[in-house]
């Protein structure tokens, strides 16, 4: 486990993919046309009809596949578009979070966001303290390799050899 | 135009929510729960109003008596009598607002126009029922209003005499009319609950009532209001006499005020115009289809082999949109091999959100525009180009 605040990259970028909203936060001033953030072009945003849309097994299945981490935007707590969409997932990602911790990945390295439409400054701030939590958390593990069959191509190479797994005892109650 | 001035007023909304949730938690903003004040000082009016309605004699000699008797005699008649008054003209604030906030942000497309078209309905029935209200005072001003509405429904062609004689109960004022009017006072207002079954039947749990910070804080202003600036009659009408200057009631009774300069029949006109354009509203197409991207992703599909019938996404959908049936035949995967129940879109309520997908842990959900497949492929693409990347 690496220590907080200095991983041994230094400036290694958490791969990271986030999915958006397409009622919350308008992402063309910040992002490409591919969806990758222009401060940020480790994070790779995909847009969505609704956070509600988001089955919690997709977000599963991209840290399996080797991303550091995986947010997801919603509109503001009470003004969700579809009335409930961004409560919903809310709650779905907060079960997905236990069941990921049982399974020794730290739930830390998923993230629920809410921004509006025009809220890009401060989706950008929580962007950027989410990429300083999985600074300190270091890279997600290799895959496991009893784990199903996957599409990643390579592991990751910046995977700490020492710690084949993360432990996420301490990764919150 | 169109497009332009609404994408400016969305804006405009979406940074006073920002503004507002800096000072209150999100759970909070009161311009989240516009429906839910709407609701409950509807439910302080007919309250309030029952209490009246015990002391109202609706006659042409006792009406005005009656209501000062209340105000002035009975215990705590006057401090309701002024809820009723105040908490109606919050009705209206809070209705105006819920209206203009979900036009603004959009909450008026696809199938959501059933709500839209019963929230013009009760915005007429609340604008009616207002009018009415002033009028049951009977004082020199609800003379003033019933002689102008006369004047208004008159304007009418052809059947505009029979609305007049409808509204006072008969040729000219007569004992029938006060009780006329009570009718037309309490009957509206017993429809609009009927109209807000239709204004609510396609919302699964829908948010009637704002959080317990803000009916308390609703029922202190109006409480105050009525505390501080008691309503009181006017001199009691007196048919045939002309009443000097009125205070008019800007909620209620605009179009009475602009009948004192412009001829009846243009009031009519363009009250009937602007609720005609409030019914078009939501079948103005303010977006090409292409303009809305992945929102606008097509209505929900069940894929049959896979459902197991568990009813997640029955109990998930915002809208009402999903039921279930009872299975006519098994389905093909393992887990839909014995399912009793079968999930069936009712495409007239889908809204194209997709959270029935988000519910779904059998993969039995598929939005057209938006396939499961392609996000999942963009997703571990995404992750497996990027790379570690060095910023």
């Amino acid at each position: 486990m690496t220590t907080a605040g200095a991983t041994p990259q230094g400036t290694w970028a958490p791969r990271v993919v986030g999915l958006v909203c397409d009622w919350a936060v308008a992402t063309n001033t910040i992002a490409d046309g591919d969806g990758r953030l222009r401060r940020h072009p480790s994070v790779v945003l995909i847009r969505v009809p609704c956070s509600g849309f988001i089955r919690p097994s997709w977000l599963e299945d991209t840290l399996k596949a080797g991303a550091d981490g995986v947010f997801v935007v919603g509109c503001p707590y009470g003004d969700c578009l579809n009335r409930e969409g961004n409560y919903l997932m809310r709650e779905r990602m907060d079960q997905l979070q236990r069941r990921l911790q049982r399974r020794k990945v730290d739930p830390a390295r998923l993230a629920m966001l809410a921004h509006g439409l025009h809220d890009e400054t401060a989706f950008m701030a929580d962007v950027g303290t989410f990429l300083d939590r999985l600074r300190q958390l270091g890279p997600a593990a290799a895959p496991r390799p009893a784990a199903p069959a996957r599409t990643a191509a390579s592991p990751p190479s910046g995977g700490p050899a020492a710690a084949p797994a993360v432990p996420a005892e301490d990764g919150g109650a | 135009m169109y497009r332009r001035a609404l994408t400016a007023l969305q804006r405009f909304t979406l940074r006073l929510d920002v503004a507002i949730n800096r000072v209150y938690p999100t759970d909070l903003n009161p311009l989240y729960y516009t429906g839910g004040l709407t609701n409950l000082f509807l439910f302080i009016l007919v309250l309030s109003g029952i209490f009246i309605f015990f002391y109202y004699v609706p006659s042409l000699f006792e009406g005005h008596a009656s209501i000062v008797y209340l105000t002035e005699q009975v215990p705590y008649g006057g401090l309701i009598r002024g809820i009723h008054r105040y908490s109606a003209d919050a009705f209206i604030i809070a209705a105006l607002l819920h209206l203009l906030r979900n036009w603004f942000t959009d909450r008026y497309l696809f199938s959501r126009d059933s709500p839209w078209i019963s929230g013009m309905f009760m915005l007429l029935l609340g604008g009616f029922i207002g009018a009415t209200g002033y009028i049951l005072v009977w004082d020199d001003r609800a003379l003033a209003i019933l002689g102008s509405f006369d004047d208004l429904l008159r304007s009418i062609p052809l059947v505009g005499r029979a609305f007049a004689d409808l509204l006072v109960g008969g040729e000219g004022l007569g004992e029938a009319t006060l009780p006329r009017i009570l009718l037309l006072h309490v009957g509206p207002a017993s429809a609009l609950y009927v109209l807000l079954w239709w204004h609510y039947v396609r919302l699964r749990h829908p948010k009637i009532w704002p959080p317990a910070t803000w009916v308390l804080v609703s029922l202190g202003v109006v409480t105050l209001l009525a505390a501080v600036i008691p309503a009181v009659s006017g001199t009691p009408a007196a048919p045939g006499t002309s009443p000097s200057a009125i205070a008019l009631d800007v909620f209620f009774l605009l179009p009475f005020w602009l009948a004192g300069f412009l001829p009846p029949l243009v009031v009519v006109l363009s009250l009937a115009g602007l609720f005609a354009v409030g019914f078009v509203i939501p079948y103005v197409n303010r977006e090409s289809d292409a303009a809305m991207g992945v929102r606008h992703a097509g209505v929900a599909q069940v894929i049959d082999g896979n459902c197991t019938g568990c009813e997640l996404c029955y109990y998930d959908c915002p809208y009402n949109a999903i039921v279930m049936v009872p299975s006519p035949y098994p389905g093909l995967s393992r887990a839909a091999a014995s399912r009793k129940l079968l999930a069936v879109v009712v495409d007239s309520r889908c809204v194209e959100c997709g959270i029935c997908i988000g519910a779904c842990p059998f993969e039995a959900l598929e939005l057209p525009g938006v396939l499961e497949s392609e996000i999942t492929r963009r997703a571990v693409e995404a992750v497996s180009i990027a790379g570690p990347v060095r910023a």
